[in-house]
C-alpha cells in the first residue's frame, strides 16, 4: 500500500479528469431527462443528493440506448442491401428506416436481453421454427 | 394443501395482471414508462432512424428504465458493501462496469485498475463530446407527486386542554361536541342537527369527517345496547335499538311488530288509495305516513343551508322515517290485474299513468288473456289428472 509518486501523480490526474468530466455533465444535457431517471434510482433505493451522479447515468444510459440502436441500424441496413428484388422499390425503401422488433431482438441478444416477438398465426411458411435456424 | 392450491391461484392471477414483466412494471409506473418512449424515440432519432414499431418502442423503452433500475441497485449494493449509505461516483462506475462486463470495455482484465481510468468512463467521455446536445421535448414535471396530508391538529396544536391527565397533549384532539352530540337521540335527528350544523359553520373540512365519526359511535354504542337487550333487556330499549339500527335489533316474534323494509319513499295519496282497495287484492302498500315535502325537507333545508355532508345526515332522516310495507303473499291462481284500475282513478297519479297507460293497456289485456286461457287449461287437465 505504498503508492509510488508516478502512480500517485496518475491518480490525480485521473481524478481530477474524473471531477472536471463531472463538472462539464452539467453542461451537457442529455436527452433522458433526470425526473425519470430519479424516479427510477429512487425505486431501486440509490441514495445522493449530488446532481452530477444522476447526470452520469442519464448519460451513460443515453449511451446504451444509442449503442443498442446503432446496432439495429447497421442490421435493418444490412437486411435491405441483402434483399434486392426490385431496384425501383428498394431505392425508394432505403430512405426509410424503420426501428423493426426483429432488428432489435438481434442488437439486444448481444447485450444479454433475449426478447422474442410474438408471431402472428401463420404469417409465413417458417412460422414458430427457431430464429436461428430460420433463412433471412 | 387446499390453502396452499388457493394461495398458488391468486399469486398466478395477481402475475398475470401485473401484466408481462413480474414486478417491475406496476399501474402506477404508466407515466414514467410514457415519458421513456418519447426519451428513447428521441435517441433514436439522433442515430437516425426515421419511424419506429410500436412494439420495438416499447420493448426499447422498457429496457431502458430496467437498465436505470438496474444500475441504481448495483450502486446501492455496492454502496452498502463498502459501508456506506449515499453512493459514490465509483459506485455507479463499478455499476457500469458490471453491466457493460457482456460486451467488455478496454481495460476488465486489468485487476489493479483504477476506476477513474476506466475505460468506460473513457467512452462516455467521448460519447458527450461526440453526440449532439438534444433535449427532451417536454418540460417534466417533479413526480411521483406526494400529496401532503393534512393531520387533525393535536392537543398542543389547536391550544386546548386535554380533558384528562391519561391524555397527553400530543394526541389529536377530539372532534367538537356539537356535531356528534345530536345523532345520539332518536327522532330529533332533523330539528337540533340542523341547528348544530349551521352554528358549527367555521371549520368545514372536518365536518366532513365527523358524521363518519358518528355512524361508527352510532353503531358502537348501539352495538352495546344491542348486545345488551340480546342478553335480556326492556321492550322499550328494544324498540329505541332497532329504531336506531336496525341490524342490531332483538328479532322479533311471530306478530309482534311489522318489518319496515322499502327505503323506497312512496307518496301518500297512492298509499291510502290502496289501503281502501277490497281485500282481494294480492299486493299492498300500506302505512306510509310520510308525506312527500316531509321527506324532502332535510334535503331543501341542506340545499339552502349549502352543507356538503348533507347526504350524510339525509341518510339518518331516511333511516328514521322509513315507510312500512305489507307483503301478503297470495295463494291461488288468481291473477294479479289490480294495477292498472287504481292508478287511473287517482288524479295525482295520472300523470304517471299516462307515460305508462299505453304500454300497461295493450300488455294488460293480453297477459289477461294469456292467463285465462292458462287458468283454463289447468282446471281442465285437474279433473282428469283426478
Amino acid at each position: 500500500m505504498n503508492p509510488n509518486p508516478q502512480s500517485s501523480d496518475g491518480k490525480h490526474d485521473d481524478d481530477s479528469a474524473l471531477s472536471d468530466f463531472l463538472a462539464s455533465l452539467m453542461d451537457y444535457t442529455p436527452t433522458i431527462p433526470d425526473e425519470l431517471v430519479k424516479h427510477y434510482l429512487a425505486k431501486s433505493g440509490f441514495q445522493c443528493p449530488d446532481v452530477r451522479l444522476i447526470r452520469l447515468v442519464a448519460v451513460a444510459t443515453q449511451k446504451f440506448v444509442a449503442e443498442v440502436a446503432s446496432d439495429a441500424l447497421q442490421h435493418c441496413k444490412a437486411r435491405q442491401a441483402a434483399v434486392v428484388k426490385d431496384k425501383r422499390d428498394k431505392q425508394q425503401k432505403d430512405k426509410r428506416l424503420i426501428l423493426v422488433m426483429d432488428d432489435l431482438s438481434k442488437s439486444l441478444h448481444e447485450y444479454g436481453v433475449n426478447v422474442k416477438h410474438q408471431e402472428y398465426f401463420a404469417d409465413s411458411p417458417s412460422t414458430g421454427i427457431d430464429p436461428a435456424s430460420r433463412e433471412e | 394443501m387446499k390453502d396452499g392450491g388457493l394461495e398458488n391461484k391468486k399469486e398466478l392471477e395477481n402475475s398475470k395482471k401485473q401484466s408481462k414483466s413480474s414486478k417491475f412494471r406496476s399501474k402506477s409506473d404508466d407515466f414514467a414508462l410514457a415519458i421513456a418512449k418519447v426519451a428513447v424515440a428521441q435517441v433514436c432519432e439522433s442515430v437516425g432512424f426515421q419511424s419506429f414499431q410500436h412494439s420495438a418502442l416499447e420493448t426499447l423503452s422498457d429496457v431502458t428504465a430496467r437498465y436505470i433500475y438496474t444500475l441504481g441497485k448495483t450502486t446501492n449494493f455496492n454502496a452498502n458493501l463498502a459501508g456506506r449509505l449515499e453512493s459514490n461516483v465509483f459506485d455507479v462506475i463499478q455499476g457500469l462496469e458490471e453491466l457493460e462486463s457482456g460486451l467488455g470495455f478496454a481495460g476488465a482484465s486489468d485487476i489493479n485498475r483504477c476506476l477513474a481510468k476506466s475505460g468506460f468512463v473513457r467512452d462516455i467521455v467521448h460519447f458527450v463530446g461526440d453526440a449532439a446536445d438534444v433535449r427532451f421535448a417536454y418540460d417534466v414535471p417533479r413526480f411521483p407527486v406526494v400529496k401532503e396530508r393534512k393531520g387533525m391538529g393535536s392537543f398542543q396544536e389547536k391550544g386546548e386542554e386535554p380533558h384528562g391527565e391519561h391524555i397527553p397533549s400530543w394526541l389529536p384532539a377530539f372532534p367538537d361536541p356539537e356535531a356528534y352530540a345530536t345523532e345520539s337521540t332518536v327522532g330529533n335527528g332533523t330539528t337540533s342537527g340542523s341547528d348544530g350544523v349551521k352554528t358549527g359553520l367555521v371549520r368545514i373540512e372536518r365536518k366532513i369527517e365527523w358524521p363518519l365519526l358518528n355512524f361508527q359511535q352510532q353503531f358502537a354504542r348501539n352495538g352495546n345496547v344491542g348486545d345488551s337487550s340480546c342478553v335480556g333487556g326492556d321492550s322499550g330499549k328494544a324498540w329505541e335499538v332497532s329504531n336506531s339500527n336496525p341490524y342490531l335489533a332483538a328479532p322479533l316474534h311471530f306478530g309482534e311488530k311489522e318489518v319496515d323494509v322499502s327505503p323506497v319513499v312512496l307518496p301518500t295519496k297512492l298509499s291510502n288509495e290502496v289501503a281502501s282497495r277490497d281485500p282481494v287484492s294480492e299486493n299492498r302498500f300500506v302505512g306510509n305516513h310520510v308525506s312527500v315535502l316531509e321527506t324532502f325537507a332535510p334535503a331543501i333545508e341542506g340545499i339552502k343551508s349549502g352543507m356538503c355532508e348533507y347526504s350524510s345526515k339525509q341518510k339518518n332522516v331516511l333511516y328514521n322515517q322509513r315507510p312500512t310495507v305489507h307483503f301478503k303473499i297470495g295463494i291461488g291462481k288468481k291473477s294479479l290485474n289490480t294495477a292498472p284500475d287504481f292508478i287511473s282513478k287517482n288524479k295525482d297519479l295520472q300523470k304517471i299513468a299516462y307515460w305508462f297507460e299505453n304500454d300497461n293497456e295493450k300488455d294488460d289485456r293480453k297477459r289477461r288473456a294469456e292467463n285465462f286461457m292458462k287458468e283454463s287449461m289447468e282446471c281442465s287437465q285437474e279433473p282428469g289428472q283426478l
